[in-house]
């Protein structure tokens, strides 16, 4: 009895402990998520100082800040309704050209909606230089000793509009015997090409350099997470830089990644504007900080001498839109060189890559995401079926040994690890084990990461809903419990904004714990049974798709433990047994994994 | 490296593994063997005696006392 006493307070030392630590989780997790991941749309994650100013990122980026909204809108009616630009019309995108300076600075995605709403416009990728969301393409020319094009140079055009059956031609002549031309063609995606050429009629040579560049302002990026990169982007030599940061161009003035350039620009989780140099040259390119938020990838060719009477050209390329897998995949078999890693999928995605493809296809025959992620669970479960079988069959055959375990643990009932060696071996000589090993536990989680990336990363799943008011599976749960499902004008802080799918996950999670047939001590009962309810606040920040896949497999799991009972009554006797056994002692527990 | 690895699978045994159900099939645990192993054969060897536990921890691998080697 003296002894039973001492164990319970011990037991309530460790009890205590164990809420400590859940606890310490519980805020510390807030903090490390905040560090880690990515906020949720719309959420305020970073407040970088830039001046005065404060910049709020957010996951699909574009501007935050309301004053800073407002006169983008008021800017854009003003200089966009100057007649004299020359409309782009393609399939997926639409904007204008602007004459003077021949820059590319108006460029919306037709194909992708602002927020969910089905009334909201367009995304917009590029700005006019000045506005609040500036970001914009220029293509000229540098020489000395004869006038070159410049910002204020307005030139000729030619051709109507821009589309992907009609090339439109901007021509500056320098009044001293050079012609500057850039002829521009768009595709039915997202790529615009550019020819850059020079004719010298005049008598003597000249020596021109063609550059392009991608001027944005980092006040629009989306956030730069651990997971996902978000900011200056290319690929040298074949390979694709992540780690340069729009800090890092602003702290150094100037970044010459090495290596011979196959396309630079700048990446947000979602879009991505890319300059694509002639394949037939080596061309260096440069990252600099022009002030303030604003930075510049610059794309400059190695000058050339023109003689008298001839012309010379260079063609560029331009992407500039949505990150759509497919899209730049097959710019990639086209030749640029791994253009299809402008998505960050890391260094796991040989993995996700596959279950993406894998949710693409239950989509096309689902047409529905959140089906097509519950189809995939189903495919997961049905592929660890046979383990979970094994398990109870195996378990079903410890039954028999019942007798001869509850000998072993009488014998033993001092020495812990004696008593273990011995059930082990037990286990060994009737050849059962009722453990499924530490292994397919650890298979789940590559899924689960997966999936995690593919609803962060890719396009396909933005605003793509599922039912009710899941309008968004890549994004959280809207329905916040806190705040009445928006009746109350707040948005819970942090860890309080539990939506209805976490509590969902909580329950889902509780009701298959107290199925699960693993033996463990009360102890660990206990803080198991904690778990689901500090994982719903874990969760809860994360994309809905992959609560929704964590909530249709713990239902799955219920629902497959449920029928493997039905196939070995027995069991389900001996479960409840167990229960009552556990109270008065500790049953066979095998250390962990 | 040794000690890197050895602190991954003490982080192991101190955190999830405690809130987890028991799951090994093996004594010592995965683990503990792996300690044991990576103290015994140094960060290449042991880490692969290591590995090759764990990919035995399933249902269709090995079970009971598995010391090691």
């Amino acid at each position: 009895m003296v002894r039973r006493l001492g164990k319970d307070v011990d037991n309530q030392r460790n009890l205590i402990l164990a809420m400590a630590l859940v606890i310490l989780l519980l805020f510390g997790w807030d903090a490390a998520t905040q560090y880690f991941y990515p906020a949720p749309k719309g959420e305020v994650i970073e407040q970088a100082q830039a001046g005065d100013e404060d910049v709020r990122r957010t996951r699909e980026g574009g501007l935050t800040n309301p004053v800073a909204i407002a006169e983008e809108r008021r800017d854009l009616r003003t200089q966009l309704a100057d007649t004299s630009r020359v409309p782009i019309d393609s399939a997926k995108v639409s904007g204008s050209i602007n004459p003077v300076g021949a820059r590319i600075d108006d460029l919306t995605l037709k194909t992708h909606r602002e927020t969910i709403d089905r009334n909201s416009g367009p995304v917009r990728l590029f700005s006019p230089a000045g506005t609040p969301a500036q970001h914009f393409a220029q293509f000229g020319f540098v020489g000395t000793g004869i006038a070159m094009p410049g910002p204020e140079t307005v030139w000729e055009t030619e051709g109507g509009s821009l589309s992907s059956d009609s090339p439109v031609t901007l021509t500056w002549n320098n009044g001293s015997g050079q012609i500057f031309q850039l002829r521009f063609t768009i595709d039915d995606e997202y790529m615009i090409t550019v020819t850059q050429s020079v004719a010298n009629t005049a008598s003597g040579p000249v020596a021109v350099q063609p550059y392009g560049f991608i001027n944005r302002t980092s006040e629009t990026a989306s956030t730069d997470t651990w997971t996902v990169h978000s900011g200056p982007i290319g690929a040298f030599d074949g390979s694709v830089a992540f780690d340069n940061d729009y800090e890092d161009i602003v702290d150094s003035r100037l970044i010459e990644p090495a290596g011979r350039t196959d396309w630079v620009g700048f990446t947000d989780i979602y879009w991505l504007s890319a300059l694509v140099p002639d394949p037939q040259v080596a061309t260096d390119a440069a990252f600099r900080a022009l002030g303030g938020s604003n930075v510049r990838a610059d794309l400059i060719y190695d000058p050339v001498t023109i003689v008298p009477g001839k012309q010379f050209s260079r063609t560029t390329r331009l992407f500039a839109g949505a990150k759509e897998s497919e899209v730049l995949d097959a710019y990639e078999d086209a030749g640029i060189a791994n253009f299809g890693l402008a998505i960050d999928w890391g260094w796991f995605r040989w993995f996700e890559k596959p279950i993406f493809w894998l949710l693409k296809e239950l989509f096309d025959l689902a047409g529905n995401f959140g089906v097509a992620i519950i189809a995939l669970t189903f495919v997961v479960r049905l592929i660890m079926f046979p383990v979970a079988q094994r398990q109870f069959k195996s378990m079903a055959a410890m039954k028999a040994l019942q007798p001869k375990m509850k000998a072993l643990q009488e014998r033993h009932k001092d020495d812990r690890t004696v008593m273990q060696q011995e059930v082990m071996a037990l286990y060994k000589r009737e050849k059962v084990n009722p453990l499924a090993g530490c292994l397919p536990m650890f298979l789940q989680i590559p899924v689960f990461f997966a999936l995690y990336k593919v609803l962060m990363l890719a396009i396909e799943m933005r605003h793509q809903p599922f039912a009710l008011w899941i309008r968004d599976l890549s994004a959280p749960d809207p329905a916040m419990i806190l705040n009445l499902f928006g009746l109350l004008d707040f948005t819970p802080p942090g860890f309080l904004s539990i939506g209805i799918l976490a509590l969902l996950l909580g329950l889902s999670m509780w009701l298959q714990f107290r199925l699960n047939p693993a033996q463990m001590d009360p102890q660990q009962q206990k803080i198991f049974m904690i778990m689901p309810w500090i994982l719903m606040f874990v969760m809860a920040p994360f994309a809905a798709g992959l609560l929704l896949y964590w909530i249709t497999s713990n239902f799955l799991t219920i629902a497959q433990q449920k029928l493997l009972y039905l196939r070995h009554p027995q069991l389900q006797a001996t479960q409840a047994d167990e229960a009552k056994a556990s109270n008065t002692a500790t049953p066979a527990k095998s250390a962990d994994g | 490296m040794k000690h890197v690895l050895i602190a991954i699978a003490r982080l192991w045994q101190l955190g999830p593994s405690v809130i987890l159900p028991p799951s090994c099939r093996f004594a010592p645990s995965c683990s503990e063997y792996a300690i044991q192993a990576l103290r015994k054969h140094g960060a290449i060897k042991g880490g692969w005696l290591a590995t090759k536990r764990l990919l035995r921890c399933h249902p269709w691998g090995g079970h009971g006392h598995d010391p090691v080697p």
